[in-house]
């Protein structure tokens, strides 16, 4: 199999952008009035969540693909892709409770978007253990698992709406203003290339991992 | 509560001790300094103590969040590309095997 490209890129991208995003966060964006200096952490937090939650639902889709055609990219997909929601969703589930800390004097208020976000990352190390561990037919298991996850991707966007919590709503991110959007989109593309690039050379290895095995089975 | 929002204003009624001294007309047009006065002075080094807290204390909460964050990313990749070193050098390893195997490639 030949070296796919587009990881180096995206690499490369990330290695840009991360310490522009960086600057442009400590140094070109006012302090937020309300809550000060610790309002620095949104500008990470929020998209190690919007990539957590996109990338279940790559996973949930991939492992449909997985189910139904029995295709082995779509498997590796599926595996990378829930990786990746356990490294950005323990991000988040870090990073808030630091932000929180400093801003509501709590790390953690068993908050509806909260709790919803925090059984998403189990639901996704339970599909990691299981395709790790699993005995063989396992992965009908685990996709239901994916799916599972996926499916509650909504319910972690709707928490803020549908009930009482201390998070911010959704609506906040759409009334941003522009210096803080101006440092918000550097962020956001930095960690999406260097989460997408490292999803990819995941992918790659996974495939890897199984043209291995055959060969040592043959 | 924000330390941001905290509104204050200087006492109406100077502090005892701290009046402004009515100067004697032999004085030869000394006038005195007026100033804060002290009420008001601590007041100021109150807030700008507290201030200077919230700042360090939120600092400190940055640094942990960011450090935890490109920790995690940096700690994959390096596990990934160790990954990848390994499978790469079994796969050589293996096909090495196979070409040396007596038969291979009749």
């Amino acid at each position: 199999m030949t070296r796919a490209p587009v990881a180096p890129l995206l690499f490369g991208a990330a290695l840009v952008l991360l310490p522009w995003s960086v600057v442009r966060v400590f140094l070109d964006t006012p302090i937020e009035r309300q809550m000060g200096t610790a309002q620095k952490i949104f500008y990470f937090h929020l998209p190690m969540a919007w990539i957590c939650m996109a990338f279940a639902v790559v996973c949930g889709i991939a492992a449909v693909v997985e189910l139904r055609r029995r295709s082995v990219v779509a498997g590796a997909v599926a595996v990378a892709s829930a990786e990746m929601v356990l490294i950005a969703g323990l991000g988040m589930l870090i990073s808030g409770p630091i932000w929180g800390h400093a801003t509501w004097g709590r790390a953690w208020t068993w908050d509806a978007r909260q709790v919803s976000a925090a059984l998403l990352w189990l639901i996704f190390a339970s599909y990691v253990l299981v395709r790790r561990y699993g005995a063989a037919g396992s992965e009908r298991l685990a996709a239901a698992l994916a799916i599972f996850g996926a499916a509650e991707v909504p319910v972690i966007y709707y928490a803020v709406k549908v009930w009482k919590t201390t998070h911010p709503t959704t609506d906040v991110v759409g009334s941003l203003p522009p210096s803080f959007w101006a440092a918000l989109w550097p962020a956001l593309c930095a960690l999406s290339a260097l989460s997408l690039g490292l999803v990819l050379v995941r992918v790659r290895l996974e495939l890897l991992a199984q043209q291995l095995e055959r060969q040592a089975d043959s | 509560m924000s330390i941001y929002t905290i509104e204050w204003a200087p006492p109406s009624e100077p502090v005892r001790g701290m009046e402004a001294q009515p100067h004697n007309v032999d004085d030869d047009g000394y006038v005195a300094v007026e100033g804060l006065d002290r009420n008001s002075v601590e007041h100021i080094r109150a807030l700008e103590q507290r201030a200077a807290a919230k700042t360090a204390s939120d600092y400190a909460h940055v640094v942990w969040a960011y450090g935890i964050l490109w920790a995690l990313f940096a700690g994959y990749g390096v596990l990934l590309w160790r990954r990848t070193v390994w499978l790469s050098r079994s796969l050589a390893q293996l096909r090495g095997g196979a070409e040396t195997r007596p038969g291979a490639g009749r």
